[in-house]
């Protein structure tokens, strides 16, 4: 898509645009995901899109790629409304996306996936030296001309990877491209080739899409910035006027209120320890301890190695290095259900697709962690009993222990999800992400819980993304960046701003 | 060595990652010819009438048909859709397509061969690629359908090529014929096969395309290809090969009956992992593939030059199945690619 009268389709300000999308709208069962939001994006600029997890700023990137056959409100791309309905409709339309996990096959050759969909061939027969010739150009384009375009993805790096997708995205001859945490695994030096690549795709004359929330880069390749909270636009600024602590106040607003604080109670004893955990290519070298009733958080970015950690100290995944210790005795985690028999309890980020079997009763849902532990099968009526004493606890609605868990909204399959791993009577209890994409009254129910749990003594290790969430419920905050404790902070010592800040900080 | 290092590769973080991606590597590409090449020696030292030229014969000889079935069967599992158990009923329904159909002459009779096999084809690859059936249930369902229909059809009976008729005698002759110098026909045409195949999986844009689709449907399915269509050429390219066996094996057993294809799927599966055809989809090539049918010969044929009966070499069979898909779905794990 090509040629398009851009100069009839412009802003206020007399700027040609590429993008407009006006008062769109997606809701997803239980939540309006974006809310009537406006967004436009102009001929050779960087509009940057924040806001913390779950504010909206990848749903409306997915409506943009033409992922939702259900949105509402108007786009108009190129002077002309368009219904972008299926990934290929946005194709069609010049719209071209980069995600965060790299689409690359990496079995293939770097030539091949830059034009898998339109390999060259000649009456069947690959045109091998024509592939080559026209991956050259586009490696060329991202400042790739060393690298051989026969290389097998696999042995590229990461950083190299990444710039080879967007190579992918510029072989299609975008007028939009759509870059999603591009520098989530970069370091800083690639970062800034990164950057002279967008500059130069910008001076050409492309629109171009960031989201992120990495402040300090958003700052320096952006033009303008739109902030979303809660699936809402709260403010559309220009760069150059715009200063971290202002966008942090925006990304976080009032919410900060909502949230209350629970208060600080005195420090039991050391029961859990971790010494020395490792998982090579996810986390390094990580200890920390958890006391009776405390609730420890661990903040930090997406990719951060975060939820890797949960899984390798409960042995879903292995942990190549490191001790768990509960109340001084080992813990040999190698397995989920070793982790469940020693008093470890997980409850996993993605509820929907390792936390409950959707189809199965809410009630066998609650036992099935059970499993693991008892070795009879539990008589129906207990089974019930203890279905309904978790259950109500948690103000379950509707309370139905034979109603399928898929049917119930995302806050109570998340309430679900905690009772089934209460179900085990765990010591300890890693939550991650307890109350993503939740409403704000199954969240409070959620956090209430949590708070309860601690206070009878269990230990808790919160992963949450969740700034109020991780501020308000925790005693202690550690920061992991790249893999690694990065600061760790007592109650006091941190606030929403200083989690984030902390979490950005470069090295 | 620092995690930021590690974060920044893929494939090569750290010695770890290496020495999986060495074990790996045994599997991989053509290191099959490795084992084939330790497995001559050993025979050549175990047996002395191993190395004879009329033995070795013998080896290409008894992996013929294995090999043209494997050709087509490797595209299935470089697409990632694991294997084709409609072998054996193909294979039972093309003998029995191309038998029946003699009275009207040899093109109608190879005709109906190949296109029952085709036919077969074009239903796997329809279910699998639009219908999204998962292909061992649809194969091995297939399978028994096709078992069923042809036992009920031709009341179990076996049919006999009638040597008396020209088409009869040049079915007869399929699998008999010698090359100039003595080399068997079959045989002949399991090379071309596999040579073919080879050429079509590493040097064309279909090939390209089933290994994308193999390696990464979704990447495959953004990118432009379609993917259901892939499917569907790939079943009818195994079916197809599956059919040129069936009709081999028919005329060698002068017969053909239900289960003519008895334990070609298993075989053909163990022959193409072993080759280094990747379960998980998109590596390996036909060439590997030879070199895993020939392991399977050299190895079946030292059994029987040990003395070792056919139930042994059942048992051989099945544990190198069970070790090569054990192994290569184990290190995948370990090094990241295998499903979780």
């Amino acid at each position: 898509m090509q040629a398009i009268p851009v100069e009839t389709f412009c802003d206020g300000a007399g700027y040609p645009l590429a993008l407009r999308m006006e008062g769109v709208s997606k809701r997803y069962p239980g939540t309006l995901a974006v809310d009537r939001v406006d967004f436009d994006v102009r001929v050779g600029e960087v509009h940057a899109i924040m806001g913390e997890n779950g504010a909206g700023k990848s749903t409306l990137m997915k409506m943009l790629a033409g992922a939702f056959g259900d949105y509402t409100g108007r786009i108009v791309v190129g002077g002309r409304e368009v219904a972008l309905h299926r990934p290929a409709a946005a194709k069609a339309r010049g719209i071209e996306m980069i995600h965060q996990e790299l689409s690359l096959a990496q079995p293939l050759s770097i030539a091949e996936n830059l034009l898998a969909g339109r390999l060259p061939s000649r009456r069947g027969w690959l045109a091998r030296a024509a592939l080559l010739r026209e991956a050259r150009l586009l490696l060329a384009r991202v400042g790739l001309e060393d690298l051989d375009p026969q290389t097998p993805v696999e042995d590229i790096s990461q950083h190299e990877a990444q710039l080879v997708e967007i190579a992918k995205a510029l072989g299609n001859v975008p007028c939009i491209l759509v870059m999603d945490e591009p520098t989530t695994a970069l370091s800083a030096h690639e970062v800034e080739r990164l950057f002279e690549i967008i500059g130069r795709l910008r001076r050409q004359g492309l629109a171009i899409v960031y989201i992120s929330h990495h402040l300090p880069e958003v700052l320096r390749i952006a033009d303008r910035i739109t902030v979303l909270r809660d699936g809402r636009r709260v403010a559309q600024l220009a760069a150059a006027e715009a200063d971290a602590a202002r966008i942090v106040e925006l990304m976080i607003g009032r919410a900060m209120n909502e949230m209350t604080i629970r208060r600080a109670r005195a420090p039991g004893p050391v029961r859990f320890e971790a010494c020395g955990l490792s998982r090579f290519g996810f986390f390094h070298r990580v200890s920390f301890t958890v006391r009776e009733g405390e609730i420890v958080g661990i903040g930090g970015l997406a990719g951060a190695g975060r939820s890797e950690l949960a899984r390798s100290m409960c042995g879903i995944d292995p942990l190549d290095e490191g001790a768990l210790r509960l109340d001084g005795r080992p813990v040999a985690a190698r397995s989920m259900a070793g982790a469940l028999r020693a008093g470890l309890a997980y409850v996993t980020e993605d509820r929907q697709r390792e936390g409950l079997a959707l189809r199965l009763r809410a009630v066998d849902n609650v036992l099935a962690s059970l499993i693991a532990k008892r070795s009879a099968r539990m008589a129906p009526a207990a089974a019930r009993s203890v279905f309904h004493e978790r259950a109500a606890a948690l103000r379950l609605d509707p309370l139905d222990p034979s109603r399928a868990a898929g049917q119930f909204s995302g806050g109570n399959q998340q309430k679900l999800l905690l009772a089934k791993s209460l179900a085990v009577e765990p010591t300890v209890l890693i939550l991650d992400e307890p109350t993503r994409g939740v409403d704000v009254g199954a969240k409070q129910i959620l956090h209430e819980a949590i708070g309860r749990l601690a206070d009878e003594g269990k230990c808790i290790i919160l992963i949450s993304s969740d700034l109020p969430e991780l501020v308000g419920l925790a005693d202690r905050v550690i920061i992991m960046r790249k893999g690694r404790f990065t600061r760790e902070m007592q109650r006091g010592e941190f606030d929403e701003d200083r989690v984030l800040l902390a979490a950005n900080a470069d090295d | 060595m620092s995690i930021e290092t590690d974060n920044n590769t893929i494939g090569r973080g750290d010695g770890r990652r290496l020495r999986i991606a060495w074990h790996a590597a045994l599997f991989d590409a053509l290191g099959i010819y490795g084992v084939l090449l330790a497995l001559v020696v050993a025979g050549c030292a175990l047996s002395p009438r191993f190395a004879s030229p009329d033995n070795l014969l013998n080896v290409l000889r008894n992996v013929t048909l294995l090999g043209i079935v494997c050709a087509g069967v490797a595209f299935v599992t470089y697409s990632r859709h694991y294997a084709d158990l409609s072998v054996p009923a193909i294979m039972a329904f093309s003998g029995l397509a191309a038998i029946s159909m003699q009275p009207y002459g040899i093109g109608a009779s190879l005709a109906a061969g190949l296109g029952a096999g085709l036919l077969v084809g074009l239903v796997n690859g329809v279910a699998v690629g639009y219908g999204r059936v998962n292909p061992i249930v649809w194969t091995l369902a297939m399978a028994f359908l096709l078992d069923g229909l042809l036992r009920w059809f031709y009341a179990g009976r076996q049919l006999y090529p009638d040597a008396g008729t020209r088409p009869g005698a040049f079915f007869l002759g399929l699998s008999q014929r010698e090359l100039p110098g003595g080399f068997p026909l079959p045989t002949a045409i399991m090379l071309g096969v596999i040579l073919a195949a080879h050429l079509v999986m590493k040097h064309t844009k279909f090939g390209a395309q089933v290994q994308l689709v193999g390696a990464a449907p979704d990447v495959a399915h953004t990118s432009g290809v379609n993917v259901p269509a892939i499917v569907v050429k790939v079943f009818v390219l195994s079916a197809f090969t599956t059919s040129v066996a069936g009709l081999l094996l028919t005329s060698m057993n002068r017969q053909g009956t239900f289960d003519t294809g008895l334990g070609y799927d298993f075989n053909a599966v163990t022959a193409v992992v072993l080759g280094g055809v990747s379960l998980q989809g998109g590596r390996g090539s036909v060439a590997g593939v030879l070199g895993g049918v020939l392991v399977i010969g050299v190895l079946l044929n030292l059994l029987t030059l040990l003395g070792v009966g056919s139930f042994g070499q059942m048992v051989v069979k099945g544990l190198v199945f069970v070790a090569v898909v054990g192994a290569t779905s184990f290190f995948a794990r370990r090094s990241g690619r295998g499903e979780p």
